[in-house]
């Protein structure tokens, strides 16, 4: 059986293996067919290691982020871990137009079972969202850098052990990025980040390890430069 | 965060999902609960003058006509909302699988749950009104009418279900399930007394699984009520199960299908 298993699974025999990934397989069927997006894919990313994920516009990283959230299925191979893995930082798809940010935050808060600490989860995201009275205004009047606060700030009020995020500094304005740089850097230590970004800087400055994605392979590099390095090397050829 | 069992998460998911379907059907709409009340007493009113206008004033043995109307239009409603409604929930909350605490199935309980809650006081209130406006329509026994309310409203949830995998799949398969829910309407006896029906029509309606828990919920109202032979609780309830089971292994097999659709 594949699938994801999570913690005591007799195969986590490595005790500093944050999240192991092996053989990892996945493709989407759909009317225009599809190759193999991630072809046996095997990485282990050590406890408390921060990891950039590189490689070209369609090479998968998405994909992978989506595996590692486990908000897909792969189509073989599987992801051991007992981390607790967050929802891709910054993601907007889950709030309803219709109501308001507070009540947006308010139901994220619930399925967490956060019902205890309601009110320090609302107070950290309206004070990391800082879009005043908008917050109990309904979400479709938002601007979509209100949105990316109000959804990063929810990320963030939860803890968890492995943060993972696609792009999620890349979008708003540079107080926002700021400030998003500086709540990771905060987390250094107590959480580990996995992140995509087609900025060198932010890569650079939080994560230790890469992962370069080619060709639906995973190449592990102990050092994100030399992941970039071999990066850039591809696409300058 | 501390560890939650499997069943803690669900509950939460269901407390959270409930909370968030209320709020946004109350507020989606500037009617929201006036329409609610009002959508079911316009359609009987209209129904009312339908007969009166039109049609031959018929006997029903055992019942008023009006009161007959009211169990029947409502309790066909609460079968027919809470499978159309249940039908659209795993795409208009496409975002939240998200979360991987919310499985699409848990969108489909939970907008059953509120649809049945919702029909549930609107019907409480409407007989009450019939009856303060002296309509012979105290049940005469409330147990076999609250079964069988139940019975329709697991009708509803366990097409919805299934329905739910059909439509997210097959996106043009909504249409053609709302266009099937008219024709059951008449031929559920909900407006067009069953027992007026030729007698070989009805041994075909005795299929339906919904005529019988209407009928059936009737008999609950109504002492002196006839209606067919051959109509029991029984078959809509072994139905009712046998579409959930169903629907919930649909909905095991093709979890992954559905959320990323």
């Amino acid at each position: 059986m594949f699938g994801i298993d999570a913690a005591n699974s007799p195969e986590n025999e490595v005790d500093d293996a944050m999240i192991e990934v092996q053989d990892l397989y996945k493709r989407y069927h759909g009317p225009f067919g599809g190759d193999w997006v991630l072809k046996d894919v095997n990485f282990t990313i050590p406890q408390g290691v921060s990891v950039g994920l590189v490689g070209r516009n369609g090479a998968g990283k998405s994909t992978l982020l989506k595996l590692l959230a486990r908000m897909d299925m792969p189509d073989k191979g599987r992801i051991i871990t007992d981390s607790k893995i967050s929802w891709p930082i910054g993601l907007k798809g889950g709030f309803q137009g219709s109501m308001t940010g507070r009540q947006n935050v308010k139901f994220v808060a619930r399925i967490h079972g956060g019902d205890d600490r309601m009110h320090q989860i609302i107070d950290s995201v309206q004070d990391f969202a800082e879009i005043g009275k908008a917050f109990d205004q309904p979400v479709k009047t938002y601007s979509s850098g209100m949105k990316s606060r109000l959804a990063f700030g929810l990320s963030l009020a939860f803890d968890f052990d492995v943060y993972i995020s696609d792009e999620a500094t890349a979008v708003g304005d540079t107080a926002f990025k700021e400030k998003a740089k500086k709540a990771f850097r905060d987390r250094v230590g107590k959480s580990s980040l996995i992140m995509v970004s087609h900025s060198v800087g932010i890569l650079k400055d939080l994560c230790q390890a890469g992962i370069w994605l080619h060709k639906g392979q995973a190449i592990w590099y102990d050092k994100l430069t030399d992941a970039l390095k071999d990066y850039e090397k591809s696409i300058s050829k | 965060m501390k560890e939650r069992s499997s069943l803690q998460v669900t509950l939460h998911v269901w407390h959270a999902l409930f909370m968030r379907e209320a709020t946004a059907r109350m507020s989606g709409d500037r009617l929201g609960w006036t329409w609610m009340l009002l959508e079911p007493i316009a359609h009987i009113s209209i129904m009312i003058a339908v007969r009166e206008f039109m049609g031959r004033i018929r006997f029903i043995p055992g019942a008023d006509f009006i009161p007959f109307l009211i169990v029947g239009i409502m309790g066909f409603f609460v079968f027919r909302d809470a499978a159309n409604r249940s039908m659209l929930a795993i795409n208009s909350n496409s975002g939240l699988f998200a979360y991987r605490q919310v499985h699409p199935v848990d969108t489909i309980i939970v907008r059953s749950a509120l649809e049945g809650t919702l029909k549930t006081i609107v019907f409480v209130l409407m007989v009450l009104g019939a009856a303060f406006l002296g309509m012979q329509i105290i049940p005469s026994d409330p147990l076999k009418v609250m079964v069988c309310w139940l019975v329709l409203w697991l009708l509803g949830f366990g097409l919805g279900l299934i329905f739910s995998v059909i439509a997210t799949l097959v996106q043009e398969a909504e249409k053609v399930i709302r266009m099937l829910m008219f024709p059951l309407y008449f031929l559920s006896g909900v407006i067009i007394p069953v027992q007026f029906m030729p007698y070989s029509v009805q041994q075909y309606l005795l299929y339906n699984p919904i005529m019988h828990s209407i009928e059936s919920m009737r008999y609950g109202f109504f002492q002196s009520y006839r209606s067919i032979e051959g109509i029991e609780l029984l078959y809509p309830i072994s139905f009712a199960l046998v579409m959930i089971c169903l629907g919930l292994m649909l909905q095991i097999r093709l979890k992954m299908k559905l959320m990323t659709q």
